[in-house]
């Protein structure tokens, strides 16, 4: 893990995200190419398909300590694997209603498409999801890990 | 030695001497359960309890234990020891059958040249203060399985309630140590002796469950393969509750909890129980006792089988926890009774 | 009106009846039902091979067992020496006949083997809310006369009403009767439902979504924290039939099995992401807790999001594809993050 400089800084959230190989990874890769700027709080896994993901990465991501969660995929239609993401959209939205009733903020995972040409919508939304997640805090409730 | 007698007002007193040294432990309400737990105020106990539904094994032998915690450092590893195993700790409240129980575990985590040290240790550091049991449930069978409501043979002290006051004996030599700091206790009288007689003979007769446990073990000896375990398994669900609840059972796993981010982590022990399907898995994938009837079957000849041929004791302390709490109703008593009828079916077929 | 002590006597004579007539026939080799339980309050499951022993099944309000447990899969005394499946017949109440529809939906069971005895479910009593209001007062007998619940201990009687005291979950129950299904006709016998009509009411799940977010994780965390892990509520679960459970996984080992309080509450919640479109309410997971755990609301969470965004009642259809096992290109995405 990255050794946090001993000075005091404002605190910035940590933030987990999976990409898909095929749209987001390269969406994101060309955030970088282009030089756009966005606020460095995401750590990212790149994964075959956000049909890959099992609810259960996020739940355990939250537990290990991350303050946020973030996946990524194509966008409908355009799944490499033609229906990789629906299958995950159907999975992610009842994991999001059940963490919201269970008591934890829905802030806490964020869901998105970005395809391999949106490098400026993604430099975008992940300023709004490092937002989002500063806002609420860090992850203390819902997370197993010792400092 | 002879009696003495604390009264209940005098409970807290009784409580904020032994609170001094050691970690006074006790029955509380939690949720709607009666459990084992360190007692801040001693108001909080529920003593007419009639059985704990965690038993108070629990105390020096917890669901998840630390075995030990280490912690790298470049190139050096620390390694801490669980820090409360000194820990000095009454139980009070304990009902005989559960200080039975102690007894039980205590035969396994020291058996031939193999001890577990921590559980020794725990046990050594605890003092047991038990109460006689005055109203068993219908589900009790402390009897058949050689305690009773009002043994006090494993107990350090023995109260028995007496209404408005408990009387006081103390059993072993640590008991009699603990009870010198108690020269303030008022001697009992006959009247009150005689009255802890009648609760006794009461509280045996209340026990209604009379089972042979001598034949079941003789049985159980030759019927390793016999029909009747697909019976007894059949409509079990494979749970943990009946071992979960049992105070004998002490079956357990270790598992190493790691912390990646911080490299360091702890090597803990859990309960484990037959139960489950990973209970004696192997390696290669083969399990020894692959399904219910294998598992249940385990349940049973542990403790009503091996315990007596490995150690003399019956590895039942009659506590009926199993009973109450088994949620298809699968009673240990039916089984055993079913156990006992083999025999019989046997003997009128050669008639 | 009839009382719940009568309709039990009914139910309990037509189940002799149905069952009797079946063994005699010769149109199943077994039937599983629930015998007299030898503590109060508690039923136990039993299998009847023969027609002589058809008395031994029983109906009351503590029959609380989901008994398509027992054939998903088959229990290995329900098989013949060959390993094939028995003919069985199974007495369902609505959310047995529930759980058998959606274990064929999602081809667990093959409905030709088994005869569905449809009894109309009048509620089952919650055995734990009961034990924990007497604490430490031990009840030795109980009985049900009209509509009330008689306890008998040691030194005290009590009535208690019935109705008030059932799972909350019976009492929001719409499929009393496994639902009548005309490509079912052929192996029902018994009472069956009409379940065109059914309209659910989810204003107990608005209620508590209405509370902020700290005050349900506070309920949540009361609720699960004197959980022991013993694992019944998944073995009771008729829909748990996986070969390993996502908990007992080793490699990798996702999941720490001590019972920190973490720890369970992401037991409990990836179980109900794994039961949403399954779980038929039969709410037996909290009928068998030992710690007394009441999961009612979790469940009606999982009914409610399925109703919600998939239009979908789970176990009333054998031919419906759950939600999980199908998407739409149009589904609802409205919780994905988008550029203002």
């Amino acid at each position: 893990m990255i050794k946090e400089s001993k000075e005091k800084r404002e605190w910035e959230p940590k933030i987990i995200a999976f990409l898909c190989n095929w749209c987001s990874y390269a969406g994101a890769d060309l955030a970088g190419v282009s030089r756009l700027k966005y606020p460095p709080t995401i750590r990212i896994v790149r994964v075959p398909c956000s049909g890959r993901i099992n609810p259960f990465f996020i739940l355990k991501s939250l537990t290990d300590g991350w303050d946020g969660v973030l996946v990524s995929g194509c966008h409908p239609g355009d799944c490499h694997y033609i229906s990789g993401n629906l299958v995950a959209r159907r999975r992610f939205a009842i994991l999001k209603d059940l963490i919201t009733f269970f008591g934890i903020h829905p802030d806490r995972v964020h869901f998105m498409w970005v395809s391999a040409a949106e490098g400026e919508r993604f430099a975008t939304l992940i300023k709004k999801v490092s937002k989002k997640v500063k806002k609420i805090g860090p992850n203390t409730k819902f997370n197993n890990s010792r400092e | 030695m002879e009696k003495k007698l604390l009264l209940k007002d005098q409970l807290s007193e009784f409580y904020n001497i032994l609170e001094e040294t050691y970690n006074f432990y006790g029955p509380i309400e939690e949720k709607g359960n009666i459990i084992f737990r360190k007692i801040k105020n001693p108001e909080d106990m529920v003593l007419d309890y009639s059985n704990s539904k965690i038993p108070p094994k629990n105390v020096v032998f917890p669901q998840n234990e630390i075995l030990f915690e280490y912690k790298m450092n470049d190139d050096k590893i620390e390694i801490e020891e669980p820090k409360d195993i000194e820990e000095k700790k009454v139980i009070f409240g304990i009902r005989p059958c559960d200080a039975n129980s102690f007894y039980l575990m205590k035969s396994f985590f020291k058996f031939g040249e193999y001890e577990d040290t921590i559980f020794l240790r725990k046990r050594e550091n605890t003092i047991l203060i038990g109460i006689g049991c005055n109203n068993p449930r219908q589900t009790c069978f402390c009897t058949s399985v050689g305690g009773h409501p009002f043994n006090k043979e494993d107990m350090d002290i023995f109260l028995v309630d007496l209404g408005d006051k408990y009387s006081v004996e103390s059993i072993s030599e640590k008991g009699k140590t603990l009870l010198e700091k108690f020269s303030w206790l008022i001697d009992a009288r006959p009247s009150d002796i005689e009255m802890a007689n009648e609760l006794k003979v009461k509280a045996e007769n209340i026990i209604s469950t009379k089972l042979d446990i001598e034949i079941t073990i003789k049985i159980l000896k030759n019927n390793f393969n016999h029909p009747i375990w697909n019976e007894i398994s059949e409509n079990c669900i494979g749970c943990g509750s009946c071992a979960y609840l049992c105070p004998t059972c002490h079956c357990f796993d270790v598992i190493d909890e790691e912390d990646h981010y911080n490299n360091s982590g702890k090597r803990i022990r859990i309960w484990d129980t037959c139960q489950f399907k990973l209970y004696t898995l192997e390696t290669s994938g083969h399990n020894p006792r692959p399904s219910k009837v294998e598992r249940c079957r385990n349940r049973i000849l542990h403790k009503f089988s091996y315990y007596p041929s490995n150690y003399g004791l019956i590895g039942c302390v009659g506590c009926g926890r199993c009973v109450n709490w088994c949620p298809v109703n699968n009673d240990l008593r039916v089984i055993l009774n079913k156990i006992c009828e083999i025999e019989r079916k046997e003997e009128s077929i050669i008639a | 009106m009839i009382s719940i002590q009568e309709k039990n006597n009914q139910i309990e004579k037509s189940i002799h009846d149905k069952a009797d007539k079946l063994l005699r026939e010769d149109q199943v080799d077994a039937v599983i039902g629930y015998s007299k339980g030898t503590i109060p309050m508690r039923s136990c499951p039993v299998v009847i091979r023969n027609e002589k022993d058809v008395d031994a099944l029983i109906w009351n309000n503590f029959c609380s067992i989901n008994l398509a447990k027992y054939l998903a899969p088959y229990i290995p005394t329900l098989k013949d020496e060959e390993g094939k499946n028995l003919r069985v017949g199974i007495i369902s109440k609505g959310c047995v006949g529930r759980a058998l529809i959606h274990l064929a939906a999602e081809n667990q069971i093959d409905l030709e083997n088994i005869t569905i005895i449809g009894i109309p479910c009048n509620g089952i009593i919650n055995r734990s809310r009961i034990l924990k209001e007497f604490g430490v007062e031990e009840i030795l007998k109980t009985s049900i006369v009209e509509n009330e619940l008689i306890l008998k201990g040691k030194s005290f009687e009590k009535k208690l009403p019935i109705e008030e005291y059932l799972n909350e979950l019976c009492k929001k129950c719409k499929v009393k009767s496994p639902p009548s299904l005309s490509s079912l006709s052929e192996i029902c016998v018994g009472e069956l439902q009409d379940i065109s009509t059914i309209e659910d009411d989810f204003a107990d799940i608005s209620e508590f979504e209405s509370k902020t977010t700290e005050e349900r994780w506070a309920h949540i965390e009361d609720l699960l924290s004197s959980c022991i892990r013993c694992y019944a509520c998944r073995e009771i679960c008729p829909m748990c039939y996986c070969q390993l459970c996502f908990v007992d996984q080793k490699l990798p080992r996702w999941f720490g099995k001590t019972t920190e309080l973490t720890e369970i509450i992401l037991y409990h919640l990836v179980r109900a992401t794994h039961l949403t479109g399954r779980c038929v309410a039969c709410g037996a997971c909290s009928s068998v807790c030992p710690m007394g755990i009441d999961l009612h609301l979790i469940t009606r969470k999982l009914e409610h999001i399925v109703k919600d965004r998939f239009d979908f009642t789970s176990g009333l259809d054998p031919e419906t594809p759950p939600p999980m096992h199908q998407f739409k290109m149009d589904d609802k995405q409205e919780f994905m993050l988008e550029e203002e």
